[in-house]
């Protein structure tokens, strides 16, 4: 532990100038490095940038994009938006759940509704591990689903 | 426009031509790739399309141009002038071999009203997109770009802000303030050094609106920026994009860097004297940065939360620096007002609302997409003219506008024009321009909850009203959903939605009733036979 967080400390102190302003920066950073934001590393941001890790922690939560749990091997994303609802979204929230046997994150895969993806005119849309896919049917996202999460 | 600057702009483009003459007498292939219709195999349609192209044929990479419903989208320029447009295209049909599939008929998509999608439209700020080169400024200045740019820059800041505020453009982010009433704000505050933040967060439910002018004519906003940076004698700007709009934040560096080449960023743009730095941060998502200050404090790294106003961000912003913050639809529409002069954008529109506005249209509407019309277009001349009606003859039951912070009309207020800030006192707004067909599938007071239920997730927590509020209203509206309320719950519904509305800091907080209200004015039978009477 001590090395990786030495070795972030190196990063950090190589990329991004010691200043609050990069803090949302370094987070993306966390985020795309480990794919959440682990409690130790925030701590190494709130070092290098002379934050205290509490204030760290708390810009951090309060962004909707950035997770601070680690999720599964696969993240599988269905949009629940107007749109998206008023073209069969719901039925495919529905057969989703159902085809996942339980219906809720995994060790595998981390099952998330999103708000909105901002693709309303291709509604019905699903994620699957950063792929966006567009008038998707029950039938092809479970399908998509069930190999992710086997 | 003086000579200087005018001499940069031809030898601009003389250098366009120049580079693009090996295009002429070619036959041109358009593939649109866009954030919705990579979704739909737009990728894969163009790796195909470029695996298979014939030597007389030269390929190019344009952003979606809005019509959703008929991605992937691919055009072929013939030579001779003619020209073919693929709709729904797929990458197998594109691998079999050179265009084996029928060009789309046009005219029998007229019948079906699919045509009329974009005959009906007035495009300004997103005309080109899904047609211009997206990777690359040539097409751009061949089309007339940065002649807007050259126009502003052979006259003073103030001769810019006066034709601007003659043009009587006002902010698309949903806010509707004079544009250009903020670059004077902020030249006028004697403190240095002021920033220019463009705002393409686009945080807001069923609005895709600025990705697409990002994807698609992302020069676009960088002319318009860099008119708003000169006219609020500003010399570093930021683009601020949401941190999954990744396609959107690559395009815009290409720009970019593509700009900054061609000398129309950097020092002394065009050999005016002028100067302008530009970068890109990310953003991490929330509707609530579509607060000015809540936006300024992501940037400082507190955290995602308004701040008090006054002062406001064009006397103290970015590091209590003077700063500008414009959406990028508005910076999109500076161009033509400075290329065109600002009477031919004061022509668009109606009397007291000028100009156009991009509407995001989806929901249960047969063709979803970008719209962009003259302010005064009624609901139903986008729903049922440009979006050809309901899919599969399905019936018209409601229509969502303006997003969570708006509210819901029925059927009845179909001709209703769009107009800046409300369009019914009862609490709905155009916003952004989020307009959502709602049909009998789902339950006008589901999709309330839907609205609500956003509003009381992304509520930062800051003032009490909103916090405590939004959440209670959801409670309120499942107990209306589940059968257990009362009339008397029915009342402080509207008592909680009008006092949240009331007593918040910042424009989440300060609409989140509206979608509670504007339903319980339109749909108050529906609720009230959803109430016990006692």
């Amino acid at each position: 532990m001590n090395r990786e967080r030495n070795e972030l400390r190196a990063t950090l102190r190589k990329e991004f100038p010691r200043n609050r302003g990069q803090l949302l920066p370094a987070l993306h950073f966390l985020h795309h490095e480990y794919g959440y934001l682990p409690d130790w590393a925030m701590e190494v941001v709130g070092w290098h940038l002379g934050i205290p890790s509490s204030e760290v922690y708390g810009a951090a939560t309060s962004y909707t994009e950035l997770r601070v749990r680690k999720p599964a091997e696969h993240i599988l994303r269905v949009c629940t938006g107007l749109s998206c609802w008023l073209n069969g979204g719901k039925q495919l929230m529905e057969e989703l759940r159902a085809a996942l046997s339980d219906g809720t994150s995994s060790d595998r895969v981390t099952f998330e509704e999103t708000p909105c993806a901002y693709i309303c005119g291709v509604a019905p849309v699903a994620e699957i591990d950063g792929t966006w896919h567009g008038r998707v049917k029950a039938g092809t996202l479970n399908a998509m689903a069930r190999e992710v999460s086997s | 426009m003086t000579e200087t600057v005018a001499d940069a702009l031809q030898s601009l483009h003389n250098s366009v031509v120049g580079e693009q003459r090996s295009r002429v007498g070619r036959t041109r292939v358009v593939v649109q790739v866009g954030h919705c219709s990579m979704s739909v195999g737009a990728t894969e349609l163009a790796d195909a399309v470029a695996k298979t192209l014939p030597q007389d044929v030269y390929l190019v990479t344009a952003g979606c141009d809005g019509a959703c419903f008929a991605g992937p989208k691919l055009t072929v320029n013939h030579a001779d002038g003619r020209s073919d447009e693929y709709w729904n295209i797929s990458a197998e049909t594109a691998k079999k071999g050179y265009m084996v599939q029928r060009p789309t008929d046009l005219k029998q998509q007229d019948e079906s009203g699919s045509a009329e999608f974009m005959n009906r439209q007035h495009r300004l700020t997103l005309a080109g997109c899904g047609v211009l080169d997206a990777l690359g400024i040539g097409d751009y200045i061949l089309s007339g770009g940065y002649s807007g740019l050259a126009r502003a820059l052979s006259l003073s800041p103030e001769e810019v802000i006066e034709d601007v505020l003659a043009s009587g453009l006002r902010g698309r982010g949903g806010a509707y303030f004079p544009a250009a009433l903020k670059w004077r704000g902020a030249r006028t505050v004697m403190n240095t050094p002021r920033y220019l933040v463009v705002n393409c967060e686009e945080g807001e439910p069923g609005l895709f609106k600025d990705h697409h002018l990002m994807e698609g004519v992302p020069h676009r906003i960088i002319e318009g920026a860099i008119i708003a940076a000169y006219a609020s004698d500003v010399h570093e700007s930021y683009i601020y994009i949401n941190a999954e709009a990744n396609l959107s934040a690559d395009r815009m560096q290409v720009a970019i860097d593509n700009a900054y080449e061609a000398g129309l960023l950097g020092a002394n743009i065009m050999s005016s004297g002028f100067s302008l730095e530009m970068q890109i941060v990310r953003g991490a998502g929330g509707y609530v940065c579509g607060d000015e200050t809540t936006l300024l404090n992501t940037m400082e790294g507190q955290r995602r939360e308004p701040r008090q106003r006054p002062p406001f961000p064009t006397e103290a912003g970015l590091w209590g620096r003077p700063t500008v913050i414009n959406n990028a639809e508005t910076l999109s529409s500076v161009p033509f007002i400075l290329s065109s002069g600002s009477d031919a954008f004061a022509s668009i529109g109606t009397d007291d609302d000028k100009g156009t506005k991009i509407v995001s249209l989806s929901g249960a509407v047969r063709n979803g997409g970008l719209v962009e019309v003259p302010m005064g277009t009624t609901l139903r001349e986008i729903i049922f003219d440009m979006g050809g009606g309901l899919k599969d003859d399905r019936e018209l039951t409601a229509i969502a506008v303006g997003g969570p912070s708006s509210g819901i009309f029925p059927v009845s207020m179909l001709d209703t024009p769009i107009k800046p800030g409300f369009i019914h006192e009862s609490g709905v707004m155009l916003g952004a321009g989020g307009v959502i067909a709602i049909d009998d599938s789902v339950s006008v007071v589901e999709m309330m909850r839907k609205l609500a239920a956003y509003n009381a997730d992304e509520s930062c927590g800051k003032c009490t009203p909103c916090r405590e509020g939004t959440p209670r209203m959801v409670e309120l509206v499942d107990g209306i959903i589940s059968g257990e309320a009362s009339t008397s719950d029915l009342n402080d519904l509207g008592q909680l939605a009008e006092l949240v509305n009331a007593a918040s800091l910042c424009g989440l907080g300060q609409a989140a009733g509206n979608p509670i209200l504007s339903v319980l004015h339109f749909f108050g039978d529906e609720l009230a036979m959803m109430t016990d009477t006692d």
